[in-house]
């Protein structure tokens, strides 16, 4: 019985550890995402999927899963014991109760790790919108400046586009003068055109009003940023609610400590025999 | 005194290497544009000669203007040399401004400077 008080005594000592100050220091194994920059250019809604596809794939993922599928098994093994408790002896009961505390300690310190990989996974998600809101501030800002320089390029470009035809036709640049340059350019021109052409017959092209209007793109950004906000703001009230438990996960195995302490009192309760008294000890002469 | 000189050739170097390595599209454009329009200037070659180097100098302007107007490279951080070559797009690029107004590439240059016919005609000779 000593045994299990000094295993008591453990529980409600890493019960105790498990408050708020040490929830948020766990260690877990993070997740960067490894999306190229190209992606960026992807409308809010597919972005956000392309993230969660590269989260699914990164350990982060894995972890959460496995200590979700550990929780699972937790409360199922709580169950079990709770429903063993009401038919057991008081020795089988004070046992089932040790094991009942120490899986609803384990149960806080999974639903613990979860907890965080949760918030790191969501922190990850609004540090990248962040990232891609401040490149299109940071790009509209530089648009501003040189948009002149832009307009005239690109009026450039269309002027060059609408002479290519007639660059073509030209008898001057025969096929033994055009360089190597010239004939790529054409197959290329030609096949961006192909491409172009089947963007804006894409069903999604029409849809996607984001893809072309930077300012809504920015706007969804900062959607799906309070969305994540919101969700961290529920973790940490699921925190709060995990610190309640283990405190009274503490005061359960204190409560038991107690019992099992005043039971052995009782079961080992020897009469001190007063040896100076002489009637005490004929037995040890007669025997 | 000769350390200084070797270490302060080795900084020069490295400071400006980057920028000798980085000849953008517009300066080779800008040389090759030179180039032709030297020959349409030059008095020494015969009109032939001139014919069939001019020619070839429109091919590779040409491609050089066309590589110019598609670079992505200089849409961040244009030079001022960049800018004012779009904001004079008949004189940087002189092959598609001739094959726009449809005359001879020295034409176009000409008169774009402001020597048309008759401006020349206008004028008279004087004496100070």
């Amino acid at each position: 019985m000593k045994n299990s008080n000094i295993k008591l005594f453990l529980i409600i000592l890493s019960v105790s550890f498990y408050s708020a100050n040490s929830l948020a220091q766990n260690n877990v194994n993070g997740w960067k995402p490894q999306i190229v920059e190209k992606m960026y250019v992807l409308p809010p809604k597919h972005l956000n999927k392309v993230l969660n596809n590269d989260f699914n794939k990164s350990l982060l993922a894995i972890n959460l899963q496995n200590t979700d599928n550990k929780i699972k098994n937790r409360i199922e093994k709580i169950s079990e014991l709770n429903s063993l408790l009401p038919g057991s002896s008081k020795e089988e009961g004070l046992e089932i109760q040790h094991q009942i505390i120490i899986n609803k300690r384990d149960y806080i310190k999974d639903m613990n790790d979860l907890l965080i990989m949760k918030k790191e996974k969501l922190n990850t998600k609004k540090i990248f919108f962040k990232k891609i809101e401040k490149k299109f501030k940071g790009n509209s800002l530089k648009n501003k400046t040189t948009s002149n320089f832009l307009n005239n390029k690109s009026s450039a470009i269309k002027r060059s586009q609408k002479l290519d035809f007639k660059i073509l036709e030209n008898t001057s640049y025969n096929l033994s003068k055009r360089s190597k340059y010239f004939k790529q350019y054409q197959i290329n021109k030609d096949a961006v055109k192909k491409l172009k052409l089947a963007i804006e017959k894409h069903p999604m092209s029409n849809e996607n009003i984001l893809y072309k209007d930077p300012l809504n793109k920015v706007e969804a950004i900062n959607n799906y940023v309070h969305e994540i906000d919101t969700e961290i703001a529920v973790l940490e009230m699921k925190e709060q609610m995990i610190n309640y438990m283990a405190k009274i996960v503490a005061l359960d195995a204190m409560s038991l400590a107690e019992k099992v302490a005043f039971d052995d009192e009782n079961n080992n309760k020897v009469v001190p025999t007063n040896f100076n008294d002489p009637v005490n000890v004929i037995s040890v002469f007669t025997n | 005194m000769t350390k200084i000189l070797i270490k302060s050739t080795i900084l020069l170097t490295l400071i400006f290497s980057p920028y000798a390595a980085n000849a953008n599209t517009i300066d080779n454009l800008e040389r090759e544009r030179a180039k032709a329009l030297n020959l349409i200037l030059d008095k020494s070659i015969s009109i032939g000669d001139r014919k069939s180097k001019l020619e070839k100098s429109k091919m590779r302007l040409l491609d050089l203007e066309r590589m110019t107007i598609n670079s992505k490279n200089i849409n961040k951080n244009p030079s001022y040399q960049t800018i004012k070559a779009f904001e004079k797009f008949d004189l940087t690029f002189l092959v598609h401004s001739s094959l726009e107004k449809g005359k001879s590439l020295s034409l176009t240059w000409l008169e774009k400077i402001g020597l048309t016919t008759e401006n020349l005609m206008s004028t008279r000779v004087s004496r100070k």
